[in-house]
């Protein structure tokens, strides 16, 4: 796959580049102590876990490669060539993705290991949830880029994605304390179907809804990236 | 055969503003085509489009057959494009930069060999972020070069090399036309374009204002002859002097105007200080039209 020769760069400028290492590699660390806090253990904790892989180091990772190369007119040297507009896209996201598939099976392993979660009954579930997951957070990254001038601007821009999706998704407190109305309206972001698909793994739970409002947020990702997604910087 | 064929192309940003107006041309296989004109002309608009960047407001545009937006995979393995303003990864060396390129490409030549055409072999583990301008201009032409392509797209290749630099460039580009590489130029070098194209077309507000070889075009224009004449001395035929006292006559047949001149400085016994007499140049061409033009 041609892609490939563009993601083996991208991993050589993810190791080169201490920002994005840190983002992706240290700060799930640092959210662990607050995750124990608010009590979440065994399979809330490795929930929590996965979901916050996906938002810093897919989502938001993802804004400032994308951004980043687009201001470096990488893309636009990539785009005279012969990949195709949906192969650059892939090439460029492909390290981000892989390093976070590795962040989740680790944490994962850590924390089973440590509090001993049971293997998921319903494995499936957790693949479904996290490829979903990745394509949502890839689209929403490419889709994000296209509103931000600059890589530190990146900071700015993704923050509604991320913020809803920390504190909106039953990340760091059950959607069940909050108002009816209001979890039923927090249901619908893009990650809280995710984690929802992630539980049902180990607890029996309502899958057909989530699958089906991740299914509706990849179209809407696609969309997105079709229309507003830009390969050259804004004059 | 030819190359590339553009028929009435017309290119319109979203503002609705009209960069290139109606604008035709051909390139046989294994010419040299230039697009010259001052900037804002609409070369680049104009390039961008034939490469398959985007698609023609009006016209059509082929690429060896092809329409090279809607057929880019018949089209991109078979052409090399080097931007006015492309990138690499800073972080990248150069030669992780070509290799990178090298793997998308479907029958790509060894990276070395590409870097070696450039000469950019000693900088290969340097740094993207640390080559100079004219180096990076240089590894630019590398990728262009590295699918082995059969139409090359050079949108102003030369510019931030230094002299000995173009000089290499200009010889790489002669040896690549002589194994038959059909080249697109644009370019606001003159003596560029006078030293390697075929034919050229002058850009100008988004038409084309003159169209062909290089002395089809120049010899639309008058020569120049201009000389100092001794204070005092009435000259055969009316002209405006310089404050400095150099005065220019433009002839449309130099050599009789030049004959007549010297017979009658001969006969007169008047000696033409700073005597100098020249064909157009391109250059020349090139102002006339853009002043026409304005």
């Amino acid at each position: 796959m041609r892609a490939v020769a563009v993601g083996q760069a991208e991993l050589k400028l993810f190791w080169r580049n201490r920002t994005a290492l840190f983002n992706s590699l240290l700060m799930p660390l640092l959210l662990v102590p607050v995750l124990i806090a608010v009590d979440a253990s065994g399979v809330p904790l490795v929930i929590g876990l996965v979901g916050f892989a996906l938002l810093m180091a897919v989502y938001y990772n993802l804004v400032t490669t994308f951004v980043a190369r687009r201001e470096e007119l990488v893309l636009k040297r990539l785009r005279v060539g012969e990949l195709t507009d949906p192969e650059i896209l892939v090439g460029a996201a492909l390290p981000s993705v892989v390093i976070a598939l590795g962040q989740m099976v680790l944490y994962c392993l850590v924390v089973a290991v440590v509090t001993g979660v049971d293997l998921p009954s319903r494995p499936w579930f957790l693949l479904l949830g996290v490829l979903g997951g990745v394509a949502i957070f890839v689209l929403l990254a490419a889709a994000s880029s296209a509103f931000t001038r600059t890589v530190e601007m990146a900071q700015v821009t993704s923050l509604p994605i991320l913020m809803a999706c920390l504190f909106g998704s039953g990340m760091m407190f059950p959607l069940t304390n909050l108002p009816e109305v209001l979890a039923k309206v927090l249901q619908y972001l893009p990650l809280t179907p995710v984690l929802q698909l992630l539980n049902a793994a180990w607890a029996d739970g309502p899958v057909i809804k989530p699958l089906t409002v991740v299914a509706v947020w990849i179209v809407l990702g696609t969309y997105a990236v079709q229309k507003w997604f830009r390969w050259d910087p804004r004059r | 055969m030819t190359a590339i064929e553009v028929r009435g192309l017309t290119r319109r940003y979203s503002g609705g503003f009209e960069a290139v107006r109606g604008v035709s041309f051909e390139v046989e296989r294994g010419e040299m085509f230039a697009l010259l004109g001052t900037n804002g002309a609409g070369k680049t608009s104009t390039v961008e489009v034939v490469e398959g960047l985007s698609r023609p407001a009006e016209g059509t545009v082929r690429v060896l057959g092809h329409d090279p937006f809607a057929e880019r995979a018949q089209v991109r393995p078979r052409m090399g494009v080097m931007l006015q303003e492309g990138g690499f990864p800073p972080d990248l060396t150069a030669f992780e930069a070509a290799r990178m390129w090298a793997g998308t490409l479907t029958s790509p030549r060894p990276v070395d060999e590409a870097l070696e055409m450039v000469d950019l072999t000693h900088r290969a583990t340097v740094r993207v972020k640390q080559l100079s301008g004219g180096e990076r201009r240089r590894l630019d032409l590398a990728l262009a070069l590295l699918g082995k392509p059969e139409v090359l797209f050079l949108d102003e290749p030369t510019t931030g090399l230094d002299p000995e630099s173009r000089r290499n460039t200009w010889e790489l580009i002669r040896a690549l036309l002589r194994e038959g590489v059909t080249v697109l130029l644009t370019t606001h070098y003159l003596e560029e374009a006078q030293a390697l194209a075929d034919r050229l077309a002058i850009m100008h507000r988004g038409r084309i204002v003159a169209q062909g070889t290089v002395s089809e075009v120049v010899d639309a224009y008058p020569s120049r002859i201009s000389f100092v004449p001794p204070a005092g001395v009435t000259l055969p035929f009316v002209v405006d002097a310089e404050p400095s006292g150099r005065v220019t006559l433009r002839t449309n047949s130099l050599q009789s105007s030049l004959h007549e001149l010297l017979a009658w400085a001969h006969l007169n016994n008047v000696e033409l200080s700073g005597l100098d007499a020249r064909s157009a140049s391109l250059e020349e061409a090139f102002l006339a039209i853009a002043e026409e033009a304005a």
